[in-house]
């Protein structure tokens, strides 16, 4: 084996231009993004992702094939648009309380919090880059499998007629998506925000959405409460969204107007959000 | 002209003042904050970085105010926290490239940069281990290497050798003087320990309980000759002479300093030749015998016991 080393690289002055504030967000929501999804890292930091993406995707794969496979089987069997963000709610909800916690929790475990906060970013565009990369992700956990069927009845001739209708569909498909991702997203990272322990956000975040989503429904359909209460449900509420959109309204909520769906989405937006911002602005860089 | 100035700046947790109006003047080069534990290093680098904000008075970094250009401020600076924690997983290379793109370089760059920065600080054999498996010592000069990487032209770096052994700190001291040596990169290191200050630092700001304790050159603080230290040797039939030698010098108005670890003291004063002339008179006087009797230099801990008295 040689000796032979490299004694000097030539550490040089940089001249060029920097990529500030905007550089600083795009690479935190990406090295985020990796972090999340287990890119680079070890094969045990990829098993829930790669879980979260088969049972998103796997109910939406499989009405596409039947649909391919036997043509079309009419529109009382056929999933509408809006149906497909129901397939991936269990996927979403393992995305947002185990997987999602991550962006946030290992930071501050881990001393990067300290380290990004001496770089250009601030508290705000650094919760924004973790928003970003979460929200990101969630999105194409819930708008992946309608847009994939979107793509399928698209080309099965089920799909919408003209280009004009096709993109309506899409942007309120991708809206939709969106919408849903960044309340489970600002809900998700409000409750990590209170702990450094991942496992502690993971059950606050399953105790807080699937748990409020039990005792809602059994507060509606077992005791007979008043079905306004279901607009307390974080998990569902939000999934009302997507149907609201398409001229639709789903069987649980179908005697509750638009303008309380809206105002409840929003009050969960703000309530997760604004534990974070709290959490966040009381929180020592250094 | 001053890299860094404060006027004023204070800061209040509560009851507790943990700045007291420091007026503070930094010039280029390495500079040694240096204080005790809780003695307002790190909010202090806190509120330079724009951190945190002042309660009351003012600070410049670079010709920027930290409070409304923080981010610009930080963009042209490094740092290097005191907390021994990393993300276990994450390899080396990567992790200074990440924060080497996040200050702003271009990927390319970055990687480039990163890799440079590793070699610099005597990691390029290890630049693609993880953090995770890497000693202390290492993981310092990872620290230092993200500090650097970006090219700033001020790097702040918080208690660099906490946890080194001493072979280990000698190497960490020696690596941050070269980096302003040879690559013009003004360094302000925060320790508690005054030798490694005097060692290395052209400057210091000494603070002790928020206050300003001093300011400036280290050559003028610090190495102009102060009295003498004289070490006596006890004499088996005058077992009180030593006491008597510093009660006379006492009483002549010198400040006699005991050390803590061996049986030698201080007399302390600006005309070391006066001193010596009076140890000289009052060994004498005692019949007590002088086993070594050296000039004595000013040193940085003398700025705090000076403060304190």
């Amino acid at each position: 084996m040689s000796d032979a080393r490299i004694l000097d690289r030539g550490y040089r002055a940089y001249e060029g231009s920097r990529s500030g504030v905007a550089g600083a967000v795009r690479s935190v929501a990406w090295h985020t993004v990796r972090s999340i999804l287990g890119l680079g890292r070890k094969g045990r930091h990829k098993v829930f992702p790669v879980v979260v993406i088969v049972i998103g995707f796997v109910p939406a794969v499989a009405f596409l094939a039947i649909a391919i496979l036997l043509g079309d089987f009419g529109d009382e069997v056929r999933p509408e648009y809006w149906e497909f963000f129901n397939f991936s709610v269990m996927a979403a909800l393992v995305f947002t309380a185990l997987v999602a916690p991550e962006a946030i929790v290992r930071d501050r475990r881990d001393g990067m919090y300290a380290l990004y906060l001496s770089t250009p970013l601030t508290r705000p565009t650094y919760l924004l880059a973790k928003v970003i990369a979460v929200a990101g992700t969630l999105s194409i956990i819930t708008a992946g499998p309608a847009l994939l069927a979107f793509l399928g009845y698209t080309f099965q001739g089920l799909g919408p007629e003209g280009v004009v209708d096709g993109i309506w569909v899409g942007a309120r498909v991708v809206l939709a998506g969106v919408a849903i991702s960044v309340i489970y997203t600002a809900v998700s990272l409000g409750a990590s925000s209170l702990t450094d322990r991942r496992a502690f956000a993971s059950v606050a975040v399953i105790l807080l959405m699937l748990g409020l989503s039990l005792a809602t429904a059994l507060m509606v359909d077992a005791a007979g409460m008043t079905e306004s209460l279901r607009l307390l449900d974080p998990l569902g509420t939000p999934l009302e969204i997507p149907a609201r959109l398409f001229g639709n309204r789903t069987v649980e909520y179908i005697d509750i107007g638009t303008l309380p769906v809206v105002l409840a989405n929003l009050g969960w937006l703000l309530l997760g959000a604004g534990t974070l911002v709290y959490r966040y602005r009381r929180l020592a860089a250094v | 002209m001053s890299i860094i100035s404060t006027a004023g700046l204070t800061v209040q947790f509560g009851a507790h003042r943990a700045l007291d109006a420091l007026d503070v003047h930094v010039e280029s080069g390495v500079t040694g904050l240096v204080g005790a534990n809780g003695a307002g290093k790190t909010t202090l680098m806190s509120i330079l970085l724009g951190l945190r904000r002042p309660s009351a008075g003012n600070a410049t970094v670079l010709g920027l105010d930290p409070v409304t250009q923080g981010a610009e401020l930080r963009a042209r600076v490094g740092y290097a926290p005191e907390r021994n924690v990393l993300p276990e997983d994450m390899p080396a290379s990567d992790f200074v490239k990440h924060l080497a793109e996040v200050r702003g370089m271009p990927k390319d760059e970055a990687r480039t940069r990163a890799s440079d920065a590793l070699w610099l600080v005597g990691l390029g054999e290890e630049r693609f281990r993880a953090l995770g498996t890497m000693s202390t010592g290492q993981r310092q000069r990872v620290k230092l290497a993200q500090a650097v990487a970006a090219d700033p032209s001020l790097v702040f770096l918080d208690e660099p050798t906490d946890g080194l052994d001493p072979v280990q700190r000698d190497e960490m001291l020696t690596l941050i003087r070269e980096i302003s040596t040879n690559f013009g990169i003004d360094v302000v290191l925060s320790s508690h320990l005054l030798e490694e200050v005097e060692r290395i630092c052209d400057h210091v700001v000494a603070l002790d309980a928020g206050r300003l304790v001093a300011d400036g050159p280290l050559a003028e603080l610090v190495g102009n000759d102060e009295g003498v230290t004289v070490e006596l040797v006890e004499v088996a039939d005058r077992p009180d002479a030593t006491a008597a030698v510093l009660a006379a010098l006492r009483e002549r108005g010198f400040d006699v300093r005991l050390h803590d670890r061996s049986a030698a003291f201080d007399v302390v004063a600006d005309d070391a030749d006066r001193v010596a002339d009076a140890v000289r008179d009052a060994v004498a006087d005692s019949g007590a015998r002088i086993g070594r009797i050296v000039r004595r230099r000013r040193r940085l801990e003398d700025l705090f016991e000076g403060a304190r008295s």
